[in-house]
């Protein structure tokens, strides 16, 4: 069985190979916001397994969203920054890659996946390998970064999810009395 | 101080090797984004946590259960997550999707786009569908009964705690007078 249709198929198809190269951290973070806006507050609003108040169910399905829009745009704002920053300072040549250096010093250092990948061609593949090890390594720094702004979006999340929540739950309930 | 910092993470041994690793092969490289994912989710949910308890802008009455959803979700989502997201981040499992969706597409270069695959799909799959679907569903029951068994007992524990007893001897000696 099949699942999709060829042109969506495809399109998703180039969309991969994108997400090789632009590497994880951003997209995780799409990922995972898209989850708390869209699939967990219905998730906790609607659990056939809980007998939870209606009300304190709302309260902390509306957190989900809140927090979500507040943590994507500080995280990519704060993302891109750092990105910039790694990318001038290699540019600059002041970041060297231990590996990388003794890759272009020795070719047989290369992964064998990137030279079937650029068809044995040295240049290529030094480049590629290069590429892909920036990358990764923008990737592990952008993920402790994430980490930290947990701190300061749960912060400023705390003092603006209560007065969405109470007006959102204050309202729904005026209208149910009405 | 920050190069040398940065020079320092990239020319470690420990690093190098694992950035190497991640670029040959892309089960690994998937299971790390998830790990790392939870990582993350462990710290949020963890001071999440910490603030809501603290956070005297939720109505007292709905703070213990916006905190044990926090609590909880953040002990199901790591067990939750690295299951699905192991499971889904092996080769066989992706063969199998893989020849189900993309077995006509055309690609410009395969090999990115098998990586790009593996991980996306560890990661919609740990992100999506664990932490989002399956972990409210487990973590709102899980919730109600810590916040009835643990957090609703600790609250009346530190409300007799606080009880302004001179305020009440004044008020009982008030009283006596009369």
């Amino acid at each position: 069985m099949k699942i999709g249709t060829p042109k969506v198929n495809q399109y998703l198809a180039s969309s991969l190979e994108k997400f090789s190269e632009k590497g994880g951290e951003k997209v995780s973070n799409y990922v995972n916001a898209a989850g708390k806006i869209a699939v967990a507050p219905l998730v906790i609003m609607h659990n056939p397994f809980t007998n939870e108040d209606k009300d304190n169910r709302k309260w902390a399905a509306i957190k989900q969203p809140v927090e979500a829009v507040i943590s994507i745009a500080m995280q990519i704002a704060g993302l891109s920054l750092l990105y910039k920053g790694i990318d001038s300072l290699i540019k600059k040549g002041k970041i060297n890659f231990k590996f990388v250096e003794e890759a272009s010093k020795d070719v047989s250092k290369i992964p064998d996946k990137i030279m079937k990948a650029c068809s044995n061609d040295k240049d290529k593949a030094l480049k590629m390998y290069k590429e892909q090890y920036e990358e990764i390594f923008k990737d592990r720094i952008g993920a402790v970064l994430t980490a930290a702004t947990y701190v300061p979006v749960l912060a400023v999340s705390n003092k603006i999810y209560p007065k969405i929540a109470d007006k959102l739950v204050n309202k729904n309930d005026n209208k149910s009395a009405k | 101080m920050t190069i040398n910092l940065l020079n320092k993470i990239t020319n470690s041994e420990f690093i190098n090797k694992h950035i190497n690793h991640t670029i040959k092969d892309d089960t690994f490289a998937a299971k790390t984004l998830v790990t790392i994912n939870v990582a993350k989710d462990v710290f949020a949910y963890g001071t999440r946590f910490k603030t809501t308890m603290k956070n005297e802008e939720i109505p007292e009455e709905k703070r213990p259960f916006v905190a044990s959803m926090d609590l909880m979700s953040g002990i199901v989502t790591a067990v939750l997550q690295l299951g699905v997201g192991y499971s889904l981040a092996n080769p066989k499992i992706q063969n199998k999707i893989w020849d189900k969706l993309f077995k006509t597409c055309e690609f410009k270069d395969i090999t990115k786009a098998k990586k790009g695959f593996s991980q996306i799909l560890a990661l919609i799959g740990s992100t999506i569908l664990a932490e989002r679907i399956l972990v409210p569903l487990i973590a709102t029951p899980c919730a109600e009964q810590f916040e009835k068994k643990v957090l609703h007992h600790e609250t009346a524990k530190r409300n007799i705690n606080n009880f302004n007893f001179v305020s009440m001897e004044n008020f009982e000696k008030n009283i006596t007078k009369q």
